[in-house]
């Protein structure tokens, strides 16, 4: 049909979507991800079905991976960053640079002997089936790279998949549109005063959304016991003037009340409780299921001040009581940060790269697009978005390559 | 050949769609009950394109994906045409909800589009603004709100009170801010004065007095304090539903609903314009409430989806399912359990290769057996249990044999994860890829038990069936095969439905586990031959 590729910066949701349209197309697209395992923040979720599917999408970024993978017209650069691009007679010209790859894909029978035997943990594990190798090489934590002090990995390695000694590997690819799909970075909430990353039961829902996966139910990281009592907490550093996050993140309400509601029926004698200061609507069956999560979870319209630790690894949460307009505090053995999304990490060196104007909130700005210059964006580089808006916000970015691309229905 | 693509409606998605899909060379026909507002003139190449059928209503659908035959109705005459895709993009409708308020409308009770129409530029101005000192806003308060509404809200507020100089309230319960820039609009409005109220615990008392004016009394939740307000004009929001033609156009083609009654099932496998038949997209209205900006979403989506060869119209289609001509004695059960609609009506039914999404539904349910599916037919899966049965683990011990079929869009690749994580599997489980748990039949279930000492039936949960009703259809049968041998003194446990999600690796562990173990308490099956 066309001869035509794109280069698609980002496999989260979105990258993945927007390549599978654009292959199904018949154009070729160069996939590249900056990290080692492809499917974005999505690909690290739980499935949230309680007795029934609750439409969180999870298992939708799985299959759009599994797809794109298998895909002949997709090639999928990992551990990969796009260093430079330019134009030229309308063809856009880019050197993609990829990590070295110390784990042959084709030798690696994912047995995990290196996982289990690396003393620095520097072998990470991947999060879905179609993470292939399913392990990969941390360089910041590997002794190899620091000092050359280890080998352990390469040794031990039954198949002689793993490799030290390799290089970094430079493509070039000549792109004929671009769609930069780069996700977003979680917030974080260190600086809050919530005791992340110093009282151990503090988490994210990020970190709970892992937790579930891994291990199908929630245990407090302490002593990994079932916690009896757990506090969400929503709306960290989302709508958040002092921060200046005027956005509403969209999907934590969605994606707590749910983990809440699943947790609740594998651990029904766990008590949980719901800090908020609006519930958003998420999904067709929200009135249904609002209805019933009120019934399980008790909600309380107030965000906590303070997070204090008690003697036995508890969280002590003040926060001011609605009714009786009084400051109570409660015990916690657990407390969930919803963080908020944010713009990218990457996103100046992006704007840098491609050209794309960067609106106020930090996001991409999609108002002021380069539709005409051939570069697009998708998914929640735009701002938040669900799994499923990802997936129609990747199908509105392929469209509109494809007409940039004037590619047309004659076969 | 050029692709023919039918769009129903005339709506702002309705037309976004025609535009995108002309600039792509598809040749199109639009039927709608008006002449859709495009915003671009019609290029004599543009016109050869496209058929206007105005006034025109859908009659009737045959066929499948690649090729529908429609019949239109247009001043008592019908009109026959042939399209390979189909796009349903009608407004939705508004229900403004004066009675969930207990409120009449009149001249100081009026809709949230009431509101909408008088503030915008073009349409001339109904509502008179100059006795207006005071507008109270309703949403929310009965049943839960909608970005969609709030915006709205939001944007009225800001011109009454920038421009008309009207002190606006909204009271709502929670506010629905999860859409893009809604979080800077409602900071904006409160720049501008605007007053928002929540409820949690208490509601405002909705009073209309017999001027028509109404009069809210309620108690201030943060302050504790008691407030009346009477406003000069009171708005009420608005319930969005699908348009009134939508259930028709669902029993024409055959689509599923939603509980609203929107073309859409809530599945995830319908994300984003999908619906269960292949070759018809809903989108905006038709599928769902949607925002300004996600109706250009939406038409992007129709018209990128509509482009080009369907999915998997090029696959390979020899492993469909085919009726045998000789078995069949068309009771039309396949006809109606299919949920692809992929079986049609002729002298007797035929399966459409190109739609058909090779579940295996019909044959599971065809009363004569009738239906074949290649790789899944009786003779295949009890040759694969056979098989696995020889090469299971023997020895004095007993290590008890597990078929588990295992819906290949869940459960198959819960296994695989499970197997990538290193989570030991039980050593006599042999697990049977299907398409859908709605192909395991009875005769499926009846070689299984013949040959194993327990059988698992791993569907996807329940709402998230490619083909809607599979993994129900699947207890169903497990369900009646246990009651029937439960009556042989067969014992019920050996029968086990579970479902599971694709990410579900270590759930399939502890199912299968914890399944071995009962079966290890049993001991051997007394129906293995």
């Amino acid at each position: 049909m066309t001869d035509k590729n794109v280069l698609i910066i980002g496999g989260g949701v979105a990258g993945l979507s927007a390549a599978l349209e654009l292959a199904r197309l018949g154009l070729r697209v160069d996939l590249v991800e900056k990290s080692d395992f492809p499917g974005g923040h999505a690909i690290q979720f739980a499935c949230k079905a309680a007795d029934k599917c609750v439409k969180c999408g999870a298992c939708a970024a799985e299959e759009k991976l599994r797809d794109a993978v298998q895909h002949p017209n997709i090639r999928l650069l990992t551990g990969a960053q796009v260093e430079n691009l330019s134009k030229n007679n309308g063809r856009f010209s880019a050197s993609v640079q990829k990590k070295p790859a110390y784990i042959d894909p084709q030798k690696c029978t994912d047995c995990g002997l290196c996982f289990d035997k690396c003393p620095s943990g520097a072998i990470l594990r991947g999060f879905s089936k179609s993470h292939s190798p399913f392990y990969s090489l941390c360089e910041e934590k590997c002794l190899y790279i620091k000092d050359k002090s280890c080998r352990v990995c390469e040794a031990v390695c039954p198949e002689s998949a793993l490799r030290l000694d390799k290089s970094s590997e430079s493509y070039p690819c000549e792109p004929d549109a671009v769609i930069v799909a780069a996700g977003f970075t979680p917030f974080s909430p260190e600086n809050k005063p919530y005791g992340y990353k110093i009282f151990k039961n503090v988490i994210t829902n990020l970190e709970l959304e892992r937790m579930l996966r891994l291990e199908s139910r929630a245990v407090r990281p302490s002593d990994n016991a079932e916690p009896k009592k757990i506090a969400f907490v929503q709306c960290v550093g989302s709508r958040d003037a002092q921060l200046g996050h005027v956005w509403c993140s969209k999907i934590c309400c969605g994606s707590a009340l749910r983990m809440a509601r699943v947790i609740k029926t594998r651990q029904p004698e766990t008590e949980i409780t719901f800090f908020y200061m609006d519930v958003q609507t998420f999904g067709k069956d929200f009135k249904v299921f609002y209805e019933s999560v009120q019934k399980d979870i008790r909600m309380i319209r107030a965000i906590p001040g303070d997070i204090f630790k008690t003697g036995d690894e508890g969280l002590r949460v003040t926060f001011l009581d609605p009714p009786s307009h009084e400051t109570i505090e409660e015990i916690f053995d657990m407390v969930v940060l919803s963080i908020a999304i944010t713009p990218c990490n990457d996103s100046k060196s992006l704007a840098e790269l491609t050209g794309l104007d960067i609106a106020d909130s930090g996001f991409f700005d999609i108002a002021e697009s380069k539709s005409g210059q051939g570069i697009f964006t998708a998914g929640t580089a735009q701002g938040p978005m669900s799994i499923a808006e990802s997936i129609a916000s990747a199908g509105e970015a392929a469209w509109k390559t494809m007409k940039y691309l004037e590619v047309r229905s004659e076969k | 050949m050029t692709q023919k693509t039918l769009i129903i409606g005339n709506g702002r998605c309705a037309c976004e769609t025609i535009e995108a899909l002309l600039a792509g060379g598809s040749e199109i026909i639009v039927a709608s009950k008006e002449m859709p507002p495009f915003s671009f003139p019609l290029t004599d190449l543009q016109a050869r394109q496209i058929e206007m059928l105005t006034g025109a209503k859908t009659f009737s659908c045959r066929g499948a994906a690649g090729n529908f035959d429609i019949i239109f109705v247009k001043d008592g005459e019908k009109i026959y045409r042939s399209v390979q895709n189909i796009i349903i993009a009608e407004d939705a409708t508004r229900k403004a909800n004066f009675s969930l308020y207990g409120l009449k409308p009149g001249s100081h009770v009026i809709s949230l589009s009431a509101m909408m129409k008088s503030i915008s530029y073009q349409t001339d101005k109904s509502l008179n603004f100059s006795e207006t000192k005071k507008a109270v806003f309703l949403t929310g308060l009965r049943e839960e709100s909608h970005p969609v509404i709030l915006e709205e809200i939001m944007q009225a507020c800001f011109r009454l009170q920038s421009e008309f100089q009207i002190r606006t309230y909204m009271l709502t319960k929670n506010l629905k801010v999860a859409g893009k820039g809604l979080e800077s609009l409602y900071k904006k409005t409160r720049a501008a004065g605007m007053t928002y109220i929540k409820f949690t615990e208490t509601m405002p008392e909705i009073r209309q007095e017999s001027n028509g004016k109404v009069v809210i009394e309620f108690l201030d939740e943060i302050s504790g304090e008691r407030f009346r307000l009477m406003p000069d004009l009171t708005v009420a929001d608005e319930t969005i539903l699908p348009c009134e033609e939508t259930a028709n156009l669902s029993e024409i083609f055959r689509l599923d609903r939603d509980r609203e009654g929107f073309l859409q099932s809530d599945n995830v496998h319908r994300i984003s314009v999908f619906t269960n038949r292949k070759g018809i997209l809903a989108a905006d209205g038709s599928r769902g409430i949607q925002s300004p900006a996600e109706q250009l979403t939406d038409a992007a989506n129709a018209a990128v989806y509509s482009f080009g060869p369907a999915a998997d119209l090029s696959e390979n289609l020899e492993d469909r399912a085919v009726i045998q001509r000789d078995k069949c004695v068309r009771c039309l059960t396949c006809y109606r359990v299919c949920p692809y609609r992929a079986i049609i009506l002729n002298a007797r039914p035929y399966v459409v290769p190109e739609a058909c999404e090779r579940c295996g539904i019909c044959a599971a349910e065809c009363p004569r057996g009738a239906i074949e599916i290649r790789h899944l037919n009786n003779a295949d899966i009890s040759e694969q249990i056979v098989k696995a049965e020889n090469a299971a683990p023997g020895g004095d011990k007993f290590i008890p044999f597990l078929v588990a079929f295992s819906c290949r869009r869940s459960a198959a690749q819960a296994a695989e994860l499970a197997s990538q994580m290193r989570h030991p599997l039980p050593k006599g489980l042999h697990i049977i890829e299907v398409p859908c748990a709605g192909s395991i039949s009875h005769s499926h279930l009846f070689s299984a038990l013949n040959h194993a000492d327990g059988v698992l039936l791993l569907t996807c949960h329940e709402g998230n069936c490619h083909s809607e009703s599979g993994n129900l259809r699947a207890q169903k049968r497990a369900a009646q095969r246990t009651e029937i041998l439960s009556m042989t003194g067969f014992e019920k446990e050996r029968i086990l439905v579970k479902t599971l999600a694709s990410n579900m690796g270590k759930e399939f562990v502890e199912t299968t586990s914890q399944f071995e173990e009962k079966i290890m308490a049993l001991g051997p099956s007394k129906l293995r031959n």
